[in-house]
């Protein structure tokens, strides 16, 4: 009897374990996330895709997969209270990863480009239809304001901002949408290069740009303050992204502040990368996940980034009906209008070179492209000026 | 030194003034005269009471503040220690008296000020006006007065229309089915989202924001473009000035056509590389390999004795 009481005591104890397994509370969409983030370590690691992004979010998307009992108390998920996952989470949800995302990105980036030919800046601004665009698209599939306002920022390919301001105004969509706006921001070199193809000519491709001018360091110290004075003071919603973006950068160029801005654009940022990437990976349980607003999220996320190339490339064109013959633009950096940094500037470089070997138009697609930084923080103050 | 000292008290006075600026957003937000059967405190007792509001979205102590009826608080011949023993200061070392960011606190006016620290040292005139005032800490300062008219209904309170904006009026509440009294929460429910609404209304397909957002985005990056474009000006004329200077150049036209103080950031983009190459390329570690096998060693000119200087030059 007693051996038996024992055996059955044992048999009870694992039972009860069993229940606290994975295995027992696996469902078809654990499954299917878990694939999703093989997906794209696969991207990262085999393709290459963005890899400091994609490695952080494949990863969180496994943690934020793994079943367990909601019901038991154990402080695991990343949506319950004073659990490490939702302590670590607090960055995103709050907002305060973002911002200190822009530091390191400001600490990092060179504004010479655009400050020698500030006309550039203009692309920048055009590329950010491709948020308003999608902001139609969104409310015409049946979204209320605030969350398409959220899913549009996609279209900025800032998935810091598109994290900020999602976090304002849909946080229930904060999941979907940082994947979404991440996952593009890997695939640019394939979304963008067939639209840019097909929307300019074999001359326009072999348009030689003048080549930037020196810019002293006088001017470099300028851009952050007087940048932050203008565009804040337009914009003050942005202040918590553009202030940091502009910070950074005066610890860079100020001359006088290097291990600041060393640490601000390496270990910081590095730091702070890590935690948004995987908390944001993990955000992604199936619950919360796999619904018919992340298909559509999805589908708005690609319509944006095309509209914002497109939009990018064509102002480019309209504006070189305007400017003289030496002074026209290439309309193959109007595809850096989105703020992927660097990488739509590298597809421009690309592009270039491969109708022109000895076309180099990386250093002129930055201009562009940091424009777009600065722009896609300005549109997200926008609409939370608008929806707040 | 001495710009050291003014810097470090103008910081002084300016924090003085943030800690100013917390206390001035709180309102006096509602007030109920006559209690009968309303609200009742943590005794189960009906009293006067008087709600104060945190306009701000920080927390804000009230703690030292001062809350008094006495008109004669405002002769400004009075001294603040005077003034100070007409009024009832809320007491420090109570959680309690710090507000939640747009957050309410009761205090209730029944002159019982040892029943708690919400209890005030004085009550309201049930029959003519009152004047109710919110003092800062120095005891000199108004925050924020209301007076509160002659017989007021019972058990209705005189509140703010919108919590804490001043400009919005004062109404007396719980008088008709529609207005209510209010304590420790919101004088209007705020259940919809105006903005939100108005784009949904007069919005639906998003134009109006498309154009008005682009705008603004176009705007402001103008304005930087326009900025830019005159410090890129000066900055271009500065640097010509100086090759100008360098080269010893005084004419413009002639700078002009030798292209002094033009050159393109791609000149030096080149030499720095190759100064980068150069300098990656100095490497103090040689490549040595350590045998135990017998080497041959190659004729040198520089281990040859013939050409030390031991040798007497002819």
């Amino acid at each position: 009897m007693e051996e038996q009481g024992f055996f059955a005591f044992m048999a009870n104890n694992l039972a009860d374990f069993w229940e606290y397994t994975g295995f027992a509370h696996a469902t078809a969409e654990h499954l299917i996330m878990i694939l999703i983030g093989f997906f794209f370590l696969y991207l990262a690691i085999r393709r290459n895709f963005e890899p400091l992004l994609l490695v952080p979010i494949g990863f969180g998307i496994l943690i934020g997969n793994i079943p367990f009992p909601t019901d038991a108390g154990l402080e695991i998920g990343i949506y319950e209270e004073g659990s490490v996952l939702n302590t670590l989470y607090q960055g995103v949800r709050t907002g305060w990863y973002p911002p200190l995302v822009f530091l390191g990105i400001g600490a990092m980036t060179d504004f010479s480009a655009l400050i020698s030919n500030p006309k550039l800046m203009l692309v920048g601004a055009a590329a950010q239809f491709g948020i308003f665009g999608a902001y139609m698209v969104t409310l015409a599939l049946g979204f209320e304001p605030a969350q398409a306002a959220s899913i549009s920022i996609i279209g900025g390919a800032d998935g810091p901002t598109a994290i900020f301001l999602t976090s304002k105004l849909a946080p229930n969509l904060l999941g979907a949408i940082a994947v979404s706006a991440y996952s593009y921001m890997a695939l640019v070199p394939v979304i963008q290069p067939p639209i840019m193809r097909l929307l300019t000519t074999k001359k326009e491709r072999l348009i030689r740009m003048k080549p930037a001018r020196v810019v002293s360091q006088t001017e470099k110290i300028m851009f952050p303050i007087i940048g932050l004075l203008l565009t804040c003071f337009l914009v003050p919603s942005a202040l918590p992204l553009l202030g940091m973006l502009f910070f950074g950068n005066l610890l860079k160029e100020s001359g006088v502040t290097r291990r600041l801005a060393e640490t601000a654009r390496g270990p910081l940022t590095d730091t702070i990368i890590i935690l948004l990437g995987v908390t944001v990976g993990a955000s992604t349980q199936a619950s919360e996940f796999l619904t018919t607003s992340t298909v559509f999220i999805f589908f708005v996320g690609f319509c944006a980034f095309c509209i914002a190339t497109a939009s990018g490339v064509l102002f480019v064109k309209f504006f070189n009906l305007f400017l003289r013959k030496g002074n026209k633009i290439n309309p193959l950096i109007g595809n850096a209008g989105v703020s992927a940094v660097p990488m739509s500037a590298r597809i421009s470089q690309n592009l270039g070179l491969e109708y022109d070997p000895t076309n180099y138009l990386l250093m002129h697609a930055m201009g562009p492209n940091v424009a777009g930084v600065i722009g896609s923080a300005v549109a997200a103050g926008v609409l939370l000026g608008f929806l707040v | 030194m001495k710009k050291i000292g003014i810097l470090i008290i103008s910081l002084i006075a300016a924090l003085g003034n943030i800690s100013a600026q917390g206390t001035k957003s709180l309102v006096i937000n509602e007030v109920l005269v006559n209690n009968k059967a309303n609200f009742q405190d943590d005794y189960g007792l009906h009293h006067a009471w008087i709600e104060l509001f945190n306009t701000s979205f920080a927390i804000v102590d009230v703690r030292n503040c001062y809350l008094t009826c006495d008109k004669r608080v405002l002769d400004k011949s009075l001294s603040a220690p005077e003034r100070a023993a007409m009024m009832y200061p809320i007491p420090k070392g109570d959680v309690l008296t710090q507000m939640p960011p747009r957050q309410h606190l009761l205090f209730w006016a029944d002159s019982y000020p040892k029943r708690g620290n919400f209890h005030l040292n004085f009550s309201l005139d049930t029959v003519g006006p009152n004047w109710v005032a919110l003092y800062d800490a120095n005891a000199i300062t108004l925050i924020d007065s209301v007076t509160i008219p002659a017989n007021l209904p019972v058990d209705c309170s005189y509140a703010l229309k919108v919590d804490g904006v001043k400009d919005s009026g004062w109404q007396i509440m719980g008088d008709t089915p529609t207005t209510f009294v209010t304590p420790s929460t919101n004088n209007m429910t705020l259940d919809t989202n105006e903005k939100i609404d108005g784009f949904k209304e007069k919005d639906p397909h998003g134009f109006a924001m498309a154009i008005m957002a682009m705008s603004i985005v176009f705007s402001g990056l103008c304005v930087l473009f326009v900025a830019f474009r005159l410090i890129s000006a000066i900055g271009k004329k500065i640097a010509q000035r100086n090759a100008m200077r360098h080269h010893g150049i005084e004419d413009v036209k002639e700078a002009k056509e030798k292209n002094v103080g033009t050159e393109s950031a791609e000149i030096y983009a080149a030499i720095s590389m190759a100064l980068h190459e150069f300098q990656s390329d100095v490497h103090d570690v040689e490549n040595t390999i350590l045998t135990i096998n017998k080497t041959k060693r190659n004729y040198s000119p520089w281990s040859s004795k013939i050409y030390n200087m031991r040798s007497m030059p002819k």
